[in-house]
């Protein structure tokens, strides 16, 4: 009986540890391929998958080209093969899609001392591992690997307070859009404010910040007293709610109080 | 009162409602030890009002087509004055349909009511039971979000486990290969139309059987009465029992009050008890998303699928299951109603229900 239990158990596991793996194989032959090579070459595909890339749906030909879908012709050049970039092509690979951050990151310290080695996207971001756009990649030791960390000290204030609205702004409307409101409109502003946001502290200026990032408070500000009034709504329907309920348990009492009354005449 | 009594004498005299009320409500007696769990009958009958009325009020605004249908629900949920009022109570309301449709098959199990010449109201029972989860699954896919989409995707293509038939079946029930436009109109129409038709006819016939084979006694205390299986018809008096109104309509009523309230308090005040975050986004039949889930009353099937190596052999204990259930009262044919005296089967009964519960928590975080 424990042995069917076991061999029942091992066949259901396989069943349930092959799904991931299948659906992942189906989706790109890189991954398929290096995923089966060893040391760097196979590192991509791991780093990959704890990426922001990877959450998002953004995949290895989606960055370096090709076909995706025919290992032959996987890393053909007529299939828009580019390969790895050279390190001050870096920002403008990226920039393919993040335009505005490589516009900012150009004008910007940076992007002007790429030619003598200034840092771009990989150097704080990451490579395949990707990580998500946030305060904690403006930090003393990282910083420090480059230059001294007094200026990025006063930008990482200067954003701090904006950056922290904004993840309260997201917590509200995902809170709001899981009870059934429509959200769209207010999620794209903040998706713009977002990405304003981001430009501005691609530039690493420290006045620009501060002007730019009260500009995206202001406009916070105004989904915020969205958020607020959507609230005030919600206060009304739960007041008006624990009404309606305490007056039907009210109403439930009373009958079972009836009820007993007849019970203690015998009927 | 004296406009009142003129009224009720006006229409007396024309359709002798005084007669009917001492026969049906103050003269129709219940045993004297009926106790809460004959209440459920009553809970489910204003549930399923409270779902048709909202359900009408729901068709005044949802559009049943695949481009439109997300949106209309959008609508209806933000921009139709008290439309997340209608919409809350008749998805939440559904859960708690299934909820006392339950309890009311346990307790009528426990108690061995089936038993006794009820096998018609048992069959129609089981068969509301049934079609209520029949609803629950076509109303599913009326929102056209990714849950129903794909929650409806899986449901259909357990069908195409059955041999031969199976292919054929889904593309019946889907109106195509895939689940589409073609399969939200069939579903629309079965939910608004034919499954209410064909559920009012069945609580018709199941009410008609409880009351021309009468109400069965609770098994317990000196009251006791074993099921009798005369060779002709007869209706079970109790005499000496409580007058349904208004002495036991009050209990009723009160069970009612508090099933209203227990809905309520899940609306107000846990509104996302029954929605994941895939109920809120639209459909997409090119995106699946991550750990789909069918609703807590379908997780023993889902699970009992992945179970066994082949779906056939899970869909097969499925219908074995089911149709032992429906079947009950034709097999266990023994007078005795009294849990006490009846080991084996309060033993499968416990067990059966353990089963079921860690087969959907299986399910759940499988």
């Amino acid at each position: 009986m424990s042995r069917a239990v076991i061999w029942l158990s091992l066949a259901v596991s396989l069943v349930l540890l092959s799904i991931p793996a299948a659906s992942l194989a189906a989706e790109s032959v890189c991954l398929q391929c290096h995923a089966g090579l060893s040391g760097d070459l196979s590192a991509p595909v791991a780093d990959w998958q704890t990426s922001v890339h990877a959450a998002n749906g953004i995949s290895c030909h989606d960055c370096h080209g090709g076909d995706a879908t025919d290992m032959a012709m996987a890393k053909s050049p007529d299939k828009g093969f580019l390969g790895a970039p050279e390190y001050e092509d870096v920002p403008e690979f990226c920039g393919r899609c993040h335009v505005g951050i490589f516009e900012a990151y150009s004008a910007g310290a940076h992007g002007q001392a790429l030619a003598e080695g200034g840092a771009q996207c990989v150097i704080c971001h990451g490579n395949h591992a990707v990580k998500e756009a946030g305060l904690d990649l403006i930090n003393e030791e990282d910083c420090s690997r480059c230059h001294s960390y007094e200026r990025a000290a006063l930008i990482r204030l200067a954003l701090v307070e904006t950056d922290t609205m904004i993840n309260a702004v997201e917590q509200d409307l995902d809170r709001l859009y899981r009870l059934g409101f429509a959200v769209d409109e207010m999620e794209g502003t903040l998706f713009n404010q977002r990405n304003v946001f981001h430009r501005t502290f691609h530039g690493v200026d420290v006045e620009r910040v501060r002007r730019e990032t009260a500009d995206v408070q202001a406009e916070l500000g105004k989904i915020n007293e969205q958020v607020v009034e959507i609230d005030r709504t919600l206060g009304q329907r739960k007041l008006w709610g624990s009404v309606v309920i305490g007056l039907f348990i009210l109403v439930g009492v009373i009958f079972l109080l009836v009820r007993k009354a007849y019970e203690e005449e015998g009927g | 009162m004296q406009p009142i009594k003129w009224l009720v004498d006006f229409i007396d005299v024309r359709l002798g409602v005084k007669d009917i009320y001492t026969k049906e409500l103050s003269g129709y007696l219940l045993p004297r030890n009926v106790n809460v769990w004959y209440t459920l009958g009553a809970v489910l009958i204003v549930l399923f009002k409270i779902q048709i009325i909202t359900g009408i009020l729901l068709l005044m605004f949802y559009v049943p087509h695949a481009d439109k249908a997300f949106a209309s629900v959008q609508y209806i949920m933000n921009e139709v004055p008290y439309g997340w009022l209608f919409r809350m109570l008749h998805a939440v309301g559904a859960n708690v349909i299934m909820i006392a449709l339950v309890l009311h098959m346990l307790s009528v199990l426990f108690m061995g009511s089936y038993k006794g010449r009820r096998e018609f109201t048992w069959l129609t029972g089981f068969t509301i039971l049934n079609l209520s989860l029949g609803l629950c699954l076509t109303g599913y896919l009326l929102p056209w979000s990714q849950l129903s989409f794909w929650a409806t995707t899986v449901a259909t293509d357990a069908a195409g486990a059955i041999p031969v038939v199976g292919n054929y079946l889904v593309e019946f029930l889907r109106g195509g290969p895939t689940v589409d436009n073609q399969t939200l109109g069939r579903f629309f129409a079965l939910h608004v139309v034919g499954m209410p038709l064909v559920l009012l006819g069945l609580i018709g016939a199941h009410l008609f059987c409880v009351k021309r084979r009468g109400i069965s006694s609770p098994p317990f205390g000196k009251e006791y009465k074993a099921a009798q299986e005369l060779p002709f018809f007869e209706h079970e008096k109790h005499p000496d029992g409580i007058p349904f109104f208004p002495n036991y309509f009050v209990k009723d009523a009160a069970v009612i009050s508090f099933f209203i309230a227990f809905m309520l308090a899940i609306i107000f005040y846990a509104p996302g008890m029954f929605f994941p975050e895939s109920a809120f986004q639209p459909a997409d039949p090119f995106v699946t998303p991550p750990n789909i889930k069918p609703e807590w009353y379908f997780l023993w099937a889902y699970q009992t699928l992945k179970i066994f190596p082949s779906e056939i052999i899970g869909l097969g204990v499925q219908v074995a299951f089911m149709t032992f259930l429906a079947l009950l009262p034709f097999i266990d044919r023994g007078p005795e109603r009294r849990p006490a005296k009846r080991p084996l089967f309060v033993t499968c009964y416990v067990l059966g229900i353990l089963l079921f519960v860690a087969i959907s928590i299986w399910g759940h975080y499988s």
